[in-house]
């Protein structure tokens, strides 16, 4: 029942027995420095830019550094923006958004995969559906619905929809992942009598780690820099997330584009900061153990 | 073929609290959407029933519309065309030549992660005029390209193309990660009994990367057609669908008309016509991408 | 097989109600736990019923009066604004005096606010104190029925008399007053006089001639003439609108077309799209201006790269502390007259943005109470923190002593000559219309359009959209 074998990640095949110069490896190598600096330098840009006047920022050409550092940036994003007890509610709305996602898509798409069912394209057809919805389209109809099971104004108001979205995109990764598990899996797990609980728990979500870490990101991601949603039905400063402290410097008719830099990069830390973690688990995870047939 | 023949509790277990959540909070405010369309309501006061009419204003007496319908493809086009192809390409480059592929992948998903109000303030000084200092004309200036120069967000023709190169570069990160999970899926033992038969580099990509992620593949198609269609954020922080529309695509026209115009119902009928070619598009997508997959199974 | 499948969703079921109990718990908490300015309070927003009754007996006030809760939506959301630490004063202030009443700040940015308050309209959930724009924007919640009349609490404690006269009636439909406004502005020409002294301009223009002229002698010795923010549209619409006010020799044209007196197609109107033209073709205005926002374009004037700025008199705070004020170099100067026509003591008026109050609120005499105390004390905090130039009340005070710059003082000087003037576009008009007009202005800056032309666009998206 148990995994019999695991495979190898896919190995580089450039291995040792090139050492030395090469043209291929030394033309790739750049292609890949150039398209880090592209990708990596907003980054760097948004460290100098949270460090600058607001002045400066806006006649900002596009390697100017600031005269002088404004740290203030940073003191006026901490204190005022109150940025510990945002970073606190996000965390909370975003943790518990992921556990939920990951549980009830997983639970979805195994069944839309694996079992023998009549109905499942058309579920999967139905959860598609859902990932073209624009946001804002739903606002209205959402604020009658939780007016009335009175959880407007609640963290569930922003929680129940964060789910709900992430929920279409969530299954359609898991599927598209779990069809390339061979079904050889389930067949000898079955002949040695597991269930299909047992099977989902020790077999399926074990090999799954890899697109269980992909949902894990982009729920992440949409959660944590999600606005709009927020701030239509939380009302209470005591709920209040990042993104409000990010939009809280601009004001009717002047925005403090520096103080909305430091709270860019304080938003953007812990974003960074798991994504790197859990990038780690990733590749650890399919070294672990994909089962061979 | 499906293995598993469980019962309909278990299926229902397995399948409901997902399926109901979402139904309510997503599907149900769509339905709400399709009837708020054969209204003529501004969202705040009463309402009149106006059947389809804005339907019909929508297709024949609006001209916004058309053009924002045909950006909207252009941005979906480019996105499928250009950026997958790329994404695809890194994505077996750093499997094949890189020891330790996280740090790489990890990286080019940053502008994913950045917030679009930091993105658009990014591009603006690289797109600024040159009277401005924009990085672009200023290297365009100094190569001696001086009449290449444009105002690149401001100019009816050209702003959308700019845009469309942002979103490229944004996403292109999100893709790749994608992909290469896909990459790593395959078992290695494939590819070692490829090199065998004396097959490996680009010949081993064509008979076996390329068709076993077809799947994950298809993945990355429908997200970025649908990522393309419900653009909005970046369009409204660099140019606000301006100016006068030359930027408009069909999530800001939508925006533009039920929260500035205030005219909600017909704002509907452009959400409703949104979804309908998104419905149509993933079917015709999955139909695609099903028979590729069949065919190389 | 079946059991286990009906035991599984069993667990299931009983798994979700555990954690959905538990969450409702560990918002109880946060309710009572992080919101530690407040004592626990009955909400006046909804929350559920089980954390509403917990929290009750928790309450310790002794007093005997009932605990209100007042939602208070603002759009001072910047900490670093000084109107943010003003709204906080005097919402402490007041909250000391009246121990019974918590004030729950809603603090958004502008275009937030507004998405918000429509959301909150549709479903009838107004907050019980928000924000609206004067007149035409104000309306359809009017219409509505969406919020309380003032007229009884604006004659307590004599509030009414604080206000300039006629600021008011911006906020008043039939008979009844639904808004309080936190500024009254007017539209002038900021212009940098080391800068104009560089093109050899003597004095600020006093004829739409001169101006051309100016903006011809700054080009030719490679200065930028004027900025704009016109990727905020409303921003090329509050310039149009003034020249629309010289054109039409006075006030109203606007009005005239909603009495059917005028149409579009009023040589005035196109009068003022030449002007504006002329004026646009003259390259007055930066490249790339429609990609601009308020802010970056006003950010040209600020730091010297720009010699003139047409904006309201909001922005004098801004400027006054700015690079290009050193040693009082900007001045202000009214808005010329065009073909001679147009008296330049009438102004493009721009009323602020105003409290309104929930019909629906369920603290409504409490809130009312409040919004009298705040407005009262008012002019008197954004006196003391040199905000009071463009409030909508009568302000005391010696401001030259109070600290207030040469600048500010000019400002205040044009204040005492209106004699009258016009409110934007979109105050007047339908939101439908309103925007059509924007987008036609936006593209005067990319492209030359005949007058006649713009003239008939205006008329027929008015037409479409008329109510």
């Amino acid at each position: 029942m148990n995994p019999s074998a695991s495979i190898a990640v896919r190995e580089p095949t450039v291995s040792a027995r090139r050492r030395g110069f090469s043209l291929k490896k030394t033309i790739v190598f750049g292609f890949f420095g150039i398209l880090l600096v592209t990708q990596l330098y907003p980054l760097l840009w948004l460290l100098i830019y949270s460090l600058k006047t607001n002045e400066e920022i806006l006649s900002g050409s596009f390697f100017a550094m600031p005269a002088s550092v404004q740290w203030t940036n940073y003191s006026n994003a901490l204190a005022g923006g109150r940025y510990w007890h945002y970073l606190l509610n996000s965390v909370i709305v975003t943790s518990a958004t992921m556990v939920c996602v990951i549980l009830l898509a997983s639970l979805a798409a195994f069944a839309i995969t694996r079992f023998r069912w009549k109905y499942g394209q058309l579920v999967m057809l139905i959860f598609l559906m859902g990932m073209m919805i624009p946001l804002q389209s739903t606002l209205l109809p959402l604020m009658l619905i939780f007016k009335n099971i009175h959880i407007l104004n609640t963290r569930w108001a922003m929680i129940l929809p964060y789910i709900a979205f992430q929920i279409p995109i969530a299954v359609f990764i898991m599927s598209g992942f779990l069809r390339t598990i061979p079904h050889e899996i389930e067949e000898s797990a079955i002949m040695d009598g597991a269930n299909v609980f047992r099977i989902f728990r020790s077999i399926i979500l074990p090999v799954s780690v890899p697109p269980i870490m992909t949902v894990c990101i982009l729920t992440f991601i949409n959660v944590w820099n999600e606005y709009i949603l927020a701030a239509t039905f939380i009302s209470k400063e005591a709920l209040k997330t990042l993104p409000f402290g990010v939009y809280s410097f601009v004001s009717q008719y002047s925005v403090n584009y520096g103080a909305i830099g430091a709270f860019l990069v304080l938003g953007a830390l812990p974003v960074i900061l798991v994504y790197f973690l859990l990038a780690e688990k990733i590749t650890k995870g399919m070294v672990a153990g994909a089962v061979k047939g | 073929m499906n293995v598993l023949k469980v019962s309909r509790w278990t299926i229902a277990a397995f399948v409901l609290p997902c399926l109901l959540l979402y139904v309510g909070l997503v599907f149900a405010p769509i339905l709400v959407s399709f009837y708020n369309a054969t209204l003529n309501w501004n969202g705040i006061g009463v309402a009149k029933h106006v059947g389809l009419d804005n339907f019909q204003r929508m297709f024949t007496h609006d001209s916004v519309f058309w053009p924002s319908v045909r950006r909207t493809f252009m941005l979906a086009g480019f996105s499928m065309l250009v950026q997958l192809p790329i994404a695809l390409f890194v994505a077996i480059l750093i499997s094949r030549y890189v020891r330790k592929p996280n740090f790489l992948v990890s990286s080019y998903f940053m502008p994913v992660i950045l917030s679009v109000a930091v993105i658009g303030q990014l591009w603006k000084t690289i797109y600024n005029p040159a009277s401005q200092g924009g990085m672009i004309n200023q290297i365009l200036i100094k190569l001696g390209l001086g009449d290449w120069t444009h105002a690149w967000l401001s100019e009816p023709k050209v702003a959308i193309y700019a845009i469309i190169v942002i979103g490229l570069w944004q996403y292109l990160g999100y893709h790749i990660l994608i992909q290469f999970t896909g990459i790593q899926n395959i078992p290695a033992d494939i590819y070692e009994a490829a090199k065998i038969d004396g097959a490996e580099g680009l010949t081993a990509d064509r008979y076996i990367t390329l068709p076993m992620i077809v799947p994950i593949f298809k993945i990355s198609v429908v997200l970025s057609f649908i990522g393309s269609l419900q653009s909005f954020d970046l369009i409204m922080v660099t140019t606000a669908g301006g100016p006068a529309h030359a930027t408009d695509v069909l999530a800001s026209h939508m925006y533009n008309i039920s929260i500035l115009s205030q005219k909600y119902g017909y704002g509907s009928a452009i959400a409703c016509f949104l979804v309908v070619v998104c419905l149509v598009a993933t079917v015709i997508i999955n139909f695609l991408f099903n028979r590729l997959d069949r065919r190389y199974n | 097989m079946i059991t286990t499948g009906k035991k599984v969703a069993g667990t299931a079921m009983a798994g979700f109600l555990a954690v959905s109990l538990a969450a409702c718990g560990s918002s109880k908490d946060n309710n009572n736990g992080s919101d530690a300015a407040a004592s626990p309070s009955a909400s006046a927003s909804t929350s559920a019923s089980a954390s509403a009754s917990a929290s009750a007996p928790a309450s310790s006030d002794s007093g005997s009066k009932e605990k209100v809760t007042i939602t208070f939506q603002n759009i001072y959301p910047d900490p670093t604004d000084p109107k943010y630490n003003m709204l906080r004063k005097i919402v402490k202030q007041y909250e000391t005096d009246h121990p019974n009443v918590h004030i729950e700040l809603d603090s958004l940015n502008t275009d937030q606010q507004k998405q918000k308050l429509k959301t909150q309209a549709a479903s009838n959930e107004v907050p019980d104190i928000t924000i609206v724009n004067p007149s035409a924007q104000m309306k359809p919640y009017v219409d509505a029925g969406l919020f309380a009349p003032l007229n009884e609490m604006v004659e307590q404690n004599g509030l009414k008399d604080t206000f300039q006269s006629g600021i008011l009636d911006y906020y008043t439909f039939d008979g009844n007053l639904y808004a309080l406004p936190d500024g009254n502005n007017i539209a002038l020409m900021y212009y940098n006089k080391a800068l104009f002294k560089q093109a050899g301009i003597d004095a600020p223009p006093t004829t739409f001639e001169d101006l051309v002229a100016d903006v011809k002698k700054l080009k030719d010795k490679g200065i930028q003439p004027m900025t704009i923010g016109e990727k905020d549209t409303w921003t090329g619409s509050f310039l149009f609108m003034n020249m629309l006010l010289r054109t039409n020799g006075g006030p109203g044209f606007l009005q005239d077309i909603v009495d059917g007196k005028k149409t579009f197609e009023d040589p005035a109107f196109k009068g003022a799209v030449d002007s504006f033209e002329t004026l646009v073709q003259a390259g007055a205005f930066q490249e790339g201006a429609t990609s601009f926002d308020y802010n970056a374009g006003e950010n040209l004037f600020k730091t010297g790269k720009a010699a003139m700025y047409f904006m309201g008199s909001w922005a004098t705070g801004g400027i006054e502390v700015s690079d290009a004020n050193k040693d009082g170099n900007v001045g202000v100067f009214k808005f010329p007259t065009i073909g001679g026509k147009g008296d330049p003591n009438e102004f493009m008026l721009a009323p602020g943005s105003a409290f309104a109050v929930s019909k629906n609120s369920k603290h409504l005499p409490e809130t009312l109470d409040f919004l009298n105390y705040f407005m009262l004390n008012y002019p008197k905090e954004a006196f003391a923190a040199k905000g009071a130039v463009g409030v909508a009340q009568k302000v005391d005070g010696d401001f030259k002593a109070a600290g207030y710059s040469d600048m500010a003082m000019e400002v205040l000087a044009m204040f005492k000559d209106v004699k009258g003037g016009d409110i934007s576009f979109d105050n007047t008009m339908n939101p439908a219309t309103s925007q059509a007009h924007l987008s036609s202005i936006q593209n005067l800056f990319v492209a030359k359009k005949d007058a006649a032309a713009v003239a008939k666009e205006h008329q027929q998206a008015y037409e479409d959209n008329k109510e």
